[in-house]
This record gives C-alpha cells, sequence and structure tokens, in this order.
C-alpha cells in the first residue's frame, strides 16, 4: 500500500508533464482538424481530393519507399561485412554507421550542401578532373533527399540486421552451393530467407522514420519533394492554416501508429517462429 | 567458386570503403572548412586559420543564439533526469497492467513524428502565452527528452537486483535513505547518461523550436536553419562543428561514466 | 573555357572577398555618421526588424539599424527573410513577431489593414518627398526591376527588351525570374508586345500563356540573394534582377549588368505590423530612416534611390546612374500599378501558384 503511494507520487511530475504538455495539445489539434471551419470530415477530404495534397502523400510514400529499398541494399552487405569481417574491420564499420547518429541532422544537411551543391565540393573536383564540363544537379532535387536520408537512416537497417546475420550458421549456404547450387541461387533461395525477419524490421522502421521526415527533404529538396511533415509546417507558419494542417498531422499520426503496430506483430509473430 | 568468392569478398571491400566515405565525408568536410583560412567554401583549404570561430563568436546574432540554447538545454536536461528517473523507478515497481499503458503514454515524444508533437505543442502554448518564451520552450524540451531518460534508467533498472533495497530496508533505513545510499549509486551511471543524451538532444533540437521561438528567443539551431536557408557561410561550419564537439563530448563523458562503474558502453 | 566552373568559381570567390571588405568600410562609415534625427532614450529596449535578407538588409543594418542603435541605446535583431503570408498570418493570429516590416509599395496597398498607423506625433516625415509617404507606412528606397545579363554568358549581344529574355532560341539556357506574381505578368505582356502605358488592367490570360511558352526554360527564385548568386556564377544568362542587386555584384567584379529598357519602378515602404510588441520604439525607428544621412548611406552602398531629396546631395558621382530616378532611367521604365495590385494580388496570387503547380 506504501509503495503504491510512493508509485503515484513519483509517476505524478512525469504523466502530468506529458499529459498536460504533450496528450492534450495532441487532441487539441484533433479536435480543430474536425471542428473547423464547421464540424465534419471537410478537412480530410480535401486532403484526399486535391491534386495538391495528394501529390504531397504520394511524394511522402514515395521517398519513404525508395529510402527503405536503397536502405535495404546498402544496409544488406554492411550488415554482413560486420558480421564476417576482422574485429577491427567491424569496429571501423560500426563506427561509421554510428557517428552520423551522433551529429544533428541539421550539421549533416548543410554538410551535404557543401558538397552537393552547383559550386560544390564534389562538383569542383569533377570539373577539376575534367569528368564533366557543366556542373551537374546533385541537389534540391529528389536524388539529394535521398541521399541525406538513406545516410540518416541507415543505421535502422543495418542493426536489425546485423543481429539475425550473426546468428544464421554459415554452412547451411556452404551446404547449396556444395550441393550444386549457383551461390546467387544459393543467397536467394536459401540465405535471404534467413535473414528475413531482420529486414522485416528494419525496413519497417527506415519507412515509419521516413515519412514523418522534415529538415533533410526541406533542406535538400526542391519544390517537388514536399513530405508531409513541410506541408504541415507551412501551412501553419506561412498560412495559418490551423484545420487543414491537423488534418495532415492527424493522418500522418494515424499512418505510422497503424504502421508501428504492424511492426510490433510482426516482431511478435518472428519471436515466436525462432 | 573460388573465383566468384574473389569477386564477392573484393565487391564487400569495395562498398565497405565507399560507405566509410559516404558515412564519414560530411562530418570531415565540415571540420575542416570551419578551420580555413579561404573567404570562401573551398576544398581542400588552402590554410588554417580560426577566423570563422572569431566570427561566431563575436557576431552578437550567433552568440546570443548560443546562450539562448543553454539557458534551454540545462534546466530541461535537468528537469527531464528528475521526471524521466523518478517516473523509471515507480514504473519498475509497478506489476499492473497500467504500468505497460503509461509507459508508452511517456515513449510516445519518441516515437511520433516530431512534427506532430510540434505542431500540437505550438496551438496550445500560443494560446496560453507560452509561445516565444524561454519556459515554453524549456517545457518543449522537457517533453521531447523525458522518453530518452526513462528508457536509459529503465534499462539499468532492468537489470538492478531489488535485494539489495530490501536488505537495506530490512536493516532499518528509511525509503530516502535507501534510496540516497543504496538505489542512486546504483543507477546514477544510466540517470548521468539519460542526462547527457537529453543535453545533446535538447542542444541538436530543431522542428519544435522552429514553431515556438521568436526572433528575441532563438536557439542556435534555429538560427543555422534560416541561415542555411539563406547563404552557405563557413561561419556555419564553425558553428555545426561546435554541436558536433558537445556531442562528442557527451559520448566521452557517458563512456568514462559506464566504464568508471563497470558498465559496457553504450549507444 | 568559357563558361566552366573553375571560372564561375572564381566570380563567386571574389565576389565573397569584396563583399567582406565592402562591409567593413560600410562599418567604418557609419561611425562617422552621428544621428542627425530626434533621439529619445530607448536604452534597455528591444525591436525586431525584418526584410528581404542578404547585401539588402545587411546594407540597411548599417545605414538605419546601427545609427538608431547608437542614438537611442534600442538593440534592433534582424529578422527575415520578409515573406507576405507569414506576415499575414502573425498579424491574424495576434501575435506578430517583427517590429518593423520592409514591404513593397504593391504589398502595402494590398494589405493596408494588417499596418499599425504611423505616429505622426514621434514620426518626423517632413524631411521626405510626400509623395512617398503613406498613413501607415514611410518610403525608404525607390528601386526597379530590370532586364540583368552576366556578360560572360550573352557575350556581346546583351539582351535589350522582355522579348529577348524570352526568346529562348536567341539566349538559351536558362533565365532566373521572379517567383510571383507582380511584376512577372508585366513582364510576360511586355515581351508579348504589350506596351507599357497599355498594361493595366493587365491582360492575365495573355501574360500565363506567354510564360507557357518559357517555363522550361527558367529557374524561380524567391530570395534576391540567391538570384545575385546565380547570375554571379553565370547559371543563367538573364533574367529579372534589382537594379540595385546588380549594381552590388557588379561593383564587387562580377561580370554582371543591366539595361534600363522596360524598368519597372517600385518603392519600398517601412510599416509597423498591427499588433507589434514593440510598436512604440518601432515608431521612433522610423526617425532614422527618414535622415538624409542614413539614406545616403543606403543609396552609395546599394543605389536604391533615397525618398528623402535632401539625401541626394550625399549620393556620390558614380552611384547617380546606377538609380532608378534619374530622369533618362525613369524614363525608359515605368511605376508599377500598386492600385491594380491592391484590387488583384490575392486573386493573383492564387492563379500563380496554381500555375506553377501544374
Amino acid at each position: 500500500m506504501f509503495l503504491k503511494n510512493r508509485n503515484i507520487w513519483l509517476l505524478a511530475p512525469a504523466v502530468l508533464l506529458i499529459g498536460i504538455c504533450f496528450l492534450f495539445p495532441v487532441s487539441w489539434l484533433l479536435q480543430r482538424s474536425v471542428s473547423e471551419p464547421v464540424w465534419g470530415l471537410q478537412n480530410y477530404i480535401t486532403i484526399f481530393s486535391k491534386t495538391i495534397y495528394l501529390g504531397v502523400l504520394w511524394n511522402t510514400v514515395a521517398i519513404a519507399g525508395v529510402t527503405t529499398l536503397l536502405c535495404a541494399l546498402i544496409g544488406f552487405p554492411v550488415a554482413y561485412s560486420m558480421a564476417h569481417s576482422s574485429p577491427w574491420i567491424r569496429k571501423v564499420l560500426i563506427f561509421s554507421v554510428l557517428i552520423p547518429f551522433w551529429t544533428s541532422i541539421l550539421v549533416r544537411s548543410f554538410a551535404w550542401l557543401v558538397i552537393l551543391q552547383r559550386g560544390g565540393i564534389l562538383n569542383d573536383f569533377l570539373a577539376g578532373i575534367g569528368l564533366i564540363a557543366e556542373p551537374l544537379d546533385l541537389v534540391y532535387n529528389r536524388f539529394g533527399v535521398l541521399l541525406g536520408m538513406v545516410q540518416v537512416l541507415l543505421p535502422f537497417m543495418v542493426f536489425p540486421l546485423f543481429s539475425v546475420i550473426t546468428r544464421i550458421d554459415g554452412s547451411y549456404f556452404s551446404a547449396a552451393t556444395n550441393l550444386g547450387a549457383t551461390p546467387i541461387r544459393a543467397f536467394f533461395r536459401v540465405y535471404l530467407p534467413l535473414c528475413l525477419p531482420g529486414l522485416a524490421t528494419g525496413a519497417m522502421l527506415v519507412f515509419i522514420i521516413s515519412l514523418g521526415y522534415f529538415i533533410t527533404p526541406a533542406l535538400l529538396g526542391g519544390r517537388g519533394d514536399i513530405m508531409i511533415a513541410q506541408l504541415i509546417f507551412e501551412r501553419i507558419d506561412e498560412f495559418g492554416d490551423w484545420p487543414l494542417a491537423s488534418a495532415l498531422a492527424i493522418v500522418l499520426l494515424v499512418g505510422t501508429g497503424l504502421l508501428f503496430v504492424l511492426v510490433n506483430a510482426l516482431i511478435k509473430i518472428r519471436g515466436r517462429g525462432i | 567458386m573460388f573465383q566468384s568468392e574473389r569477386f564477392w569478398g573484393g565487391l564487400r571491400g569495395v562498398i565497405n570503403v565507399l560507405l566509410v566515405i559516404y558515412m564519414l565525408a560530411p562530418l570531415v568536410v565540415t571540420l575542416v572548412i570551419s578551420f580555413s583560412s579561404a573567404l570562401y567554401l573551398t576544398f581542400p583549404p588552402p590554410g588554417f586559420s580560426l577566423q570563422w570561430y572569431e566570427k561566431m563568436f563575436s557576431n552578437p546574432t550567433w552568440t546570443r543564439a548560443l546562450w539562448t540554447s543553454l539557458k534551454i538545454l540545462v534546466p530541461a536536461a535537468f528537469i527531464a533526469t528528475i521526471c524521466g528517473t523518478a517516473a523509471a523507478l515507480a514504473l519498475n515497481r509497478m506489476t499492473s497492467r497500467w504500468a505497460l499503458v503509461i509507459r508508452g503514454v511517456l515513449m510516445a515524444p519518441l516515437i511520433i513524428p516530431v512534427i506532430i508533437t510540434a505542431a500540437a505543442i505550438f496551438g496550445v502554448f500560443r494560446i496560453w502565452g507560452l509561445y516565444g518564451t524561454l519556459h515554453g520552450l524549456i517545457i518543449a524540451h522537457v517533453i521531447l527528452t523525458l522518453p530518452f531518460v526513462l528508457s536509459t534508467v529503465s534499462a539499468n533498472l532492468a537489470v538492478f537486483d531489488r535485494r539489495l533495497e530490501d536488505a537495506a530496508m530490512n536493516c532499518g533505513a528509511t525509503p530516502w535513505m535507501t534510496f540516497r545510499r543504496v538505489t542512486l549509486p546504483l543507477i546514477s551511471p544510466s540517470v548521468m547518461s539519460g542526462m547527457l543524451f537529453a543535453m545533446v538532444i535538447s542542444f541538436d533540437e530543431l522542428i519544435v523550436s522552429l514553431f515556438l521561438s521568436t526572433p528575441r528567443v532563438r536557439p542556435v539551431t534555429v538560427q543555422m536553419w534560416s541561415n542555411i536557408k539563406g547563404d552557405t557561410d563557413p561561419t556555419i561550419a564553425a558553428i555545426a562543428t561546435v554541436l558536433f564537439m558537445f556531442s562528442l563530448l557527451a559520448l566521452l563523458m557517458d563512456g568514462i561514466a559506464r566504464r568508471r562503474s563497470g558498465q559496457a558502453p553504450g549507444l | 573555357m568559357t563558361k566552366t566552373t573553375p571560372k564561375g568559381g572564381l566570380n563567386r570567390r571574389t565576389f565573397l572577398k569584396t563583399s567582406l571588405c565592402a562591409s567593413a568600410s560600410l562599418a567604418a562609415l557609419s561611425i562617422g555618421t552621428r544621428g542627425a534625427f530626434a533621439a529619445v532614450d530607448l536604452s534597455g529596449r528591444e525591436m525586431v526588424f525584418a526584410s528581404w535578407g542578404g547585401s539588402y538588409q545587411a546594407a540597411q543594418e548599417t545605414a538605419y539599424c546601427n545609427p538608431f542603435t547608437k542614438a537611442t541605446g534600442a538593440t534592433v535583431i534582424q529578422d527575415g527573410p520578409m515573406n507576405g503570408s507569414k506576415l499575414r498570418t502573425m498579424v491574424e493570429g495576434g501575435q506578430p513577431i517583427w517590429d518593423v516590416v520592409d514591404v513593397t509599395d504593391t504589398f502595402l496597398a494590398a494589405n493596408e489593414e494588417l499596418f499599425e498607423d504611423l505616429d505622426f506625433n514621434i514620426v518626423d516625415a517632413s524631411p521626405l518627398d510626400q509623395a512617398y509617404v503613406h498613413a501607415k507606412g514611410i518610403g525608404c528606397i525607390i528601386w526597379s526591376y530590370n532586364i540583368a545579363f552576366n556578360t560572360d554568358v550573352v557575350g556581346e549581344n546583351a539582351p535589350q527588351s522582355w522579348a529577348d529574355v524570352f526568346d529562348v532560341e536567341k539566349f538559351p539556357g536558362k533565365r532566373a525570374l521572379r517567383d510571383r506574381a507582380y511584376p512577372m505578368l508585366e513582364i510576360a505582356l511586355m515581351a508579348d508586345g504589350v506596351a507599357p502605358e497599355d498594361l493595366y488592367p493587365l491582360d492575365v490570360d495573355r501574360a500565363f500563356a506567354k510564360l507557357d511558352t518559357i517555363k522550361d526554360h527558367v529557374i524561380w527564385y524567391t530570395s534576391n540573394s540567391a538570384a545575385q548568386q546565380l547570375f554571379v556564377d553565370g547559371e543563367v544568362g538573364t533574367g529579372v534582377l534589382l537594379n540595385g542587386r546588380t549594381f552590388d555584384v557588379n561593383k564587387k567584379g562580377a561580370p554582371v549588368d543591366l539595361t534600363w529598357n522596360q524598368n519597372i519602378r517600385s518603392i519600398d515602404y517601412l510599416v509597423i505590423p498591427k499588433g507589434a510588441p514593440n510598436a512604440e520604439v518601432a515608431q521612433h525607428f522610423m526617425n532614422a530612416t527618414v535622415d538624409a544621412d542614413n539614406q545616403a548611406l543606403m543609396a552609395n552602398t546599394l543605389a536604391y534611390a533615397p525618398c528623402n531629396p535632401a539625401a541626394f546631395a550625399g549620393v556620390e558621382e558614380s552611384v547617380l546612374p546606377w538609380l532608378a530616378t534619374t530622369p533618362e532611367n525613369a524614363e525608359k521604365g515605368f511605376l508599377i500599378d500598386a492600385e491594380y495590385w491592391r484590387d488583384n494580388l490575392a486573386a493573383l496570387t492564387e492563379r500563380w501558384t496554381e500555375w506553377k503547380l501544374t
């Protein structure tokens, strides 16, 4: 009884803070999305019927999807190398994947601008060695956004994969090749299915986090790469359009929430399977 | 087959090298440029100079912004650490289903996209008169950093031997004494690392600050944001380096604290 | 070796280098200027000044803000860039964060309800040409949109008219144009052969049809600093640029020049948003901008013509040909019709946004 009271007392500050300054504001947002200009779903109908908003929703899903795919393509060999290399190389790889994790996204986006812009380091270098005559457009477009986002999100793919790969018995693969399968066939038929749980978790994480991304696309993207988070910001900051911005935020919240539940379910199934 | 194994090994090596370049290049470029003697962004720089750091510390806009950031991160990390640690202790002792729900709610600011939190807090804080104030920014940063403290301390408590506490209590120690003399020393490395984490997150935070700050109360990240959108002035490289060094320092302190307490290094 | 990056890079480098030297000499100059305007003690007070960024705002900081701080003790915090919809949102939301804002005459005419009345008990507007005194704001500079070009890119035959700017065969590559309904609709119509005196009311459909023809050959800019960089780097051969911004890069050695043909003149006003937290300090600030010495300093820095006739005495000889108000320059262009835009800005901005997205 005494412990129980003490628990409530200890929990109170955190719960009050989060309740008043987080849960309440979010529900306030939800309310504004359905109560203005009049009660109803008109803001949601606008989002899902106007080309501008549908375009942004499509951008969001497309950029998140391609980012996930690229993370998987890059993350797989990296995770494999981490699991199967000498401790020294493993350390370098882990360090490389993690150190950007410790630098703010703002700093990294700035660095990419310095490297990629038309008068930037990469273009100067390529022109200097005579490889290009005209500077390439490497930033303020989809390419820049993807480059920046993959770099930020790679750790979320590499580590789940790494933890699965270290547990896979290499002899399966050798067995398959010894029995006459080509390495490529053995990889797709034997090895990849074994990695699937880690790949799925990593992909879901990357995808979910990408959906709400704001800084990288805003700084490295062009007008055609606006994602939902940036649209929410502009709608509020520039136009004060709270009802629509709230509805967009709720769409993002529900989307992320559903995927999160899905990931949890997936992890549970995986846990049962192994 | 030997041939192909060699090929795959070589390919992996190339990929690894490219990866290291890809992940580290932005950081290296920023660090190097911040010490450049050139007046423009050029790489490699022609010489070494501290001019951008001088410029940063002599420009009132930047010093003001750095000062504002400090005035936010210190109280925010402090409050988040106290509230988060208390909540972790309480949740660790709770056995009902509610514990899971409460933990989920407290962790929510970490899980849902920050833009939603930012928009929601901005909307309500404007009504409450907290928009553009230091207090408003501090509260918002507490909300964002509390989950980190909670999860770090909780992870430590999960491996904590409760019998030590029971023993102290059986020997007649008051709950407070037990906490001060037994619990706190044992969990202090994780409390410390939670607080460092909170400081770094607060210092690097942009999105919520972007909504809540005004030109009069503007943390350094927001100032960087508006400058990056205009020019890529090397001063920003100096600021970026300061931000990075802050993270690195926190990481180092965390490592030292953990090593001293004999724990495995964290992230 | 005609148009490669090393060259462009070199240009930018000299540009940056000289710009640093220029601001240093500017700072030295301003120390000499004494606040001749009625100074009150405002020490400890603050206000936020929002403008268009880049070299323009830097010049304003030196010409208006620093003398003001020196004379009154008030701190001026710089912010920006000015954004019309953002300004409207913050005033309508009741919590503006800007105290003094630099707006175009067009924006002022279309949005008078957003601004505080000037308190002419505090603001002494008598030195100004009264044509530039508005109940809600005072004119600070007279400037123009010009046809600008990079001489390295376009070579001998520079564009002479907006029709040339729209001619993608004569001038291949990209052109830099302003991402905004005004002055682009006027420009498009002139490119299509409409004489300046027949422009208003604008034939909007015709203008958009003309813009359709070059849509793929344009870099749209929203910030004048970014536009300067585009011209300096030679990323665009031609396009529209403000006279002062052209003067700025030209003076610093970049191969960028302009023609006065078909220039569009406009005026910038300083206004106080309704509900500004430091409106009183802002009213006093206006006096620092009216001051003849300060206006002359602005003209000498960026070739923007003063609204205070007395300031012309302080304008350097070499700067005079760059001013939009000299008779020979003024007669080649016309003054933008702020009245027309007052009535049509909102609708045309919406149409502009839609056009950009399709």
